[in-house]
């Protein structure tokens, strides 16, 4: 089972990633070389047309938007004004019906598609692993219950039984996920003809496409911030986040193990000597400035005493060793804040500074609070 | 009885032609269209630590302000939104109206900046580029700009170090991240944050990207692009929207350990304004701001709802308190036709208080 997983690491996963990799540079490259013109502005985007850019194309992704409402409105002249006697009166109710609803529909593309489109990265990692898992003889997933692990590579079967179990997870939140969105998508359409009821008489009725795709645009946020604000979304936007970030954590897991082995150094060492690196630097931050706090203290302090000692001298019988000691024990220890060093002193004078500002009196404001 | 529904099946096909008659010549307008600039307003480097730079703008004539304003913007997206585009550029229309105009540039953080942690940025990073200011002015205290996260950091800095700022103006900053309207929050309040940063590292500026994208996911995944099409033979429109795509999609990663912070003690926690958010160890009490602060907002934002920057007011110490409502959204308050009202509005409010 080692052997199949790290064959897999080795062969499939590198190959699967090479030729996603190059599927994406001859999609780009194909797009350098086209021509600039096409009856069908999306012809060279779309993956059903041979030869064409694969649907995970970037571009294609980007254009995606556009295709969609352009799909959307050839569908619609085709199907529901394109009947064999357009005049014909019709139930408007089904006529929308036919525009949003059934399952060729663009505009589910739009809620269903979010996911994917963001899952890049994530997504295509664990489909890397969970294909690797299955060729690796764990079969169907779903049914199976983990087997004991025993004996040497009992550590390593340990580790793929959590990432099948974090991948089952992650598949059921995000079905989860799913299922919200296409309630949101329905929710729209319901949506919709309440917005298109209130639009019957003369004067208000949609007249073009586009002004029937903006009034379900704003159908179609207001039903999906209505769920996204749902005490159900928030949990199961949390737990599919969460399932996401253990596949990906156990799949980091797996690959330092390996890289250990091959004695290639892992991200957790990096960060680890980050972290140390950063926590020096922050010391060497506040050392100076503490050291330069003392000295400022101790120039204070012997200020303080010169200055004792200099009206001793004045008047030296009117001065006793206790008038001096109560002269340096009074006098200001602060520093003056002059712009200049505060580079340098600023992060151990924090605490000070704080006090300071609550003793200050107010500054000149305006009392006029709105 | 009539029907809503009034599209003309002629009139249908005619919209269908249309649309991709323009989109087919628009994409040869795309073909070779050059990566729009930013307003790249003159200005010079002040200051420089790490990745991060302190730049400070050039106006036409001498500024007529004595006290330097230094914007902070937020770590997410990068802070040329400030100065996007030429006619109306913030920073631009700032210095027209003689303020003098500091910027702090947070740059692109990478696997070096992964435990960089609020402390950091704002005991360290931002207090260094306030004194940097200072010395350069010679002065005990300069005019804080804060926007959006970076309001929230300025709140943060002014109550840690109120000597250091005399007056503190804060753009669509969150305050109250429990408001019921706040789509970000809602979301990540089950969010197990420890194992997303140290899953994650760095949080990757393409994830933070998407996320925004699925707060209103037809109106941006699909309706913007619909209406690309009618743009696409108008050069200068174009470039206005290209120039906006370069600015929301060429965004920074954010740095794990700030991110960690960040989400815990202001989106989980709401500690800004329960008063039990410390920075560093040091407590961020808002009734310790007694500068005067103006605060605005947007009333469309659906990043930092109204109500999340309203609460300001509630807790803020200072009996100087100013709000303005802008009539907008989160970036239409710096790019849109009315974006122009707000520079003034800022001048003004400066002026009044350096007499």
């Amino acid at each position: 089972m080692i052997d199949q997983a790290s064959d897999f690491l080795q062969q499939d996963f590198l190959k699967q990633y090479q030729g996603l990799a190059q599927q994406a540079w001859e999609s780009w490259a194909r797009q350098l070389q086209q021509p600039g013109t096409s009856a069908n502005p999306f012809a060279g985007f779309n993956s059903a047309n041979a030869g064409a850019a694969p649907s995970d194309d970037l571009l294609a992704r980007s254009l995606s938007g556009m295709k969609n409402y352009f799909d959307w409105m050839q569908s619609a002249a085709a199907g529901t004004f394109g009947s064999p006697n357009p005049s014909q009166a019709f139930d408007w109710r089904q006529q929308l019906q036919q525009l949003f609803g059934g399952a060729s529909q663009p505009f589910g593309q739009a809620f269903a598609g979010i996911d994917s489109t963001a899952a890049q990265g994530f997504g295509q990692q664990w489909q890397a692993w969970l294909q690797a898992a299955q060729q690796g003889g764990f079969g169907d997933l779903r049914g199976l219950q983990p087997m004991a692990p025993f004996g040497l590579s009992r550590e390593q079967q340990l580790q793929q039984q959590a990432l099948m179990a974090a991948v089952l997870e992650y598949l059921e939140t995000s079905r989860r996920y799913q299922a919200l969105l296409q309630q949101a998508n329905a929710q729209a359409a319901e949506r919709l003809q309440d917005k298109l009821a209130q639009r019957a008489e003369p004067g208000r009725q949609v007249e073009s496409l586009k002004a029937l795709y903006d009034l379900w645009v704003d159908s179609a946020e207001e039903s999906y911030a209505e769920i996204a604000l749902s005490a159900e979304f928030r949990e199961v936007y949390g737990a599919m986040v969460n399932a996401q970030m253990r596949v990906r954590e156990l799949q980091q897991q797996q690959t330092e193990q390996y890289c250990r082995e091959l004695g290639i150094p892992t991200r957790s060492e990096v960060a680890s000597l980050g972290q140390r690196l950063q926590e020096i630097r922050r010391e060497l931050r506040v050392r100076p400035n503490a050291e330069a706090d003392e000295h400022e203290r101790k120039i204070a302090a012997l200020h303080a005493e010169l200055v004792a000692l200099k009206k001793q001298m004045q008047t030296p019988a009117a001065l006793s060793k206790t008038a001096v000691k109560k002269a340096i024990k009074t006098t200001p220890v602060k520093a003056t804040a002059k712009p200049g060093k505060a580079a340098v002193k600023s992060a151990s004078s924090r605490p000070a500074s704080r006090k300071t500002a609550s003793k200050a009196p107010a500054r000149s404001i305006a009392r006029k609070r709105k | 009885m009539y029907t809503p529904l009034r599209i003309d099946p002629s009139k249908a096909l005619a919209e269908i032609s249309t649309f991709q008659r323009k989109l087919a010549a628009g994409m040869v307008n795309l073909r070779g269209f050059g990566e729009p600039e930013y307003a790249n307003t003159p200005r010079e480097l002040v200051y420089q630590e790490d990745k991060l730079k302190v730049w400070h703008f050039k106006g036409n004539g001498k500024p007529s302000s004595k006290v330097p304003l230094l914007i902070v913007y937020a770590l997410v997206n990068t802070v040329w939104m400030t100065d996007l585009q030429a006619d109306r550029s913030l920073v631009r229309n700032l210095l027209d109206q003689g303020e003098d105009v500091y910027l702090i540039d947070w740059g692109y953080p990478d696997g070096a900046d992964r435990w960089l942690t609020l402390d950091d940025y704002i005991n360290g990073y931002l207090d260094r580029c306030v004194d940097a200011v200072r010395k350069r002015h010679e002065l005990d205290a300069i005019n804080l700009l804060g926007i959006c996260q970076g309001g929230a950091f300025s709140l943060c800095y002014t109550a840690i170090h109120p000597d250091k700022v005399k007056n503190l103006i804060t753009m669509v900053t969150p305050v109250d991240y429990h408001t019921p309207d706040n789509m970000l929050s809602h979301w990540v309040q089950n969010l197990d944050v420890d194992l997303f940063v140290n899953t994650l590292g760095n949080i990757p500026a393409a994830l933070m990207n998407y996320v925004y994208l699925t707060l209103k996911p037809v109106r941006l995944n699909q309706q913007k692009y619909v209406g690309l099409v009618d743009i696409l033979d108008d050069p200068n429109e174009l470039a206005n929207f290209l120039r906006m795509e370069r600015w929301i999609f060429d965004s920074p990663d954010q740095a794990g350990e700030a991110f960690r912070q960040f989400i815990k003690d202001f989106y989980q926690g709401n500690k800004l304004v329960k008063g039990t958010l410390e920075i560093g160890g040091q407590p961020v009490d808002l009734g310790m701001i007694t500068q005067p602060v103006l605060n605005i907002f947007a009333e469309l934002d659906h990043l930092v709802p109204p109500d999340a920057s309203r609460a300001l007011g509630k807790h803020v110490g200072t009996t100087d308190y100013t709000q303005l409502a802008f009539k907008g959204g989160h970036i239409g308050i710096y790019v849109s036709g009315r974006a122009r009202e707000v520079p003034p509005t800022i001048h003004q409010w400066l002026a009044q208080r350096s007499r």
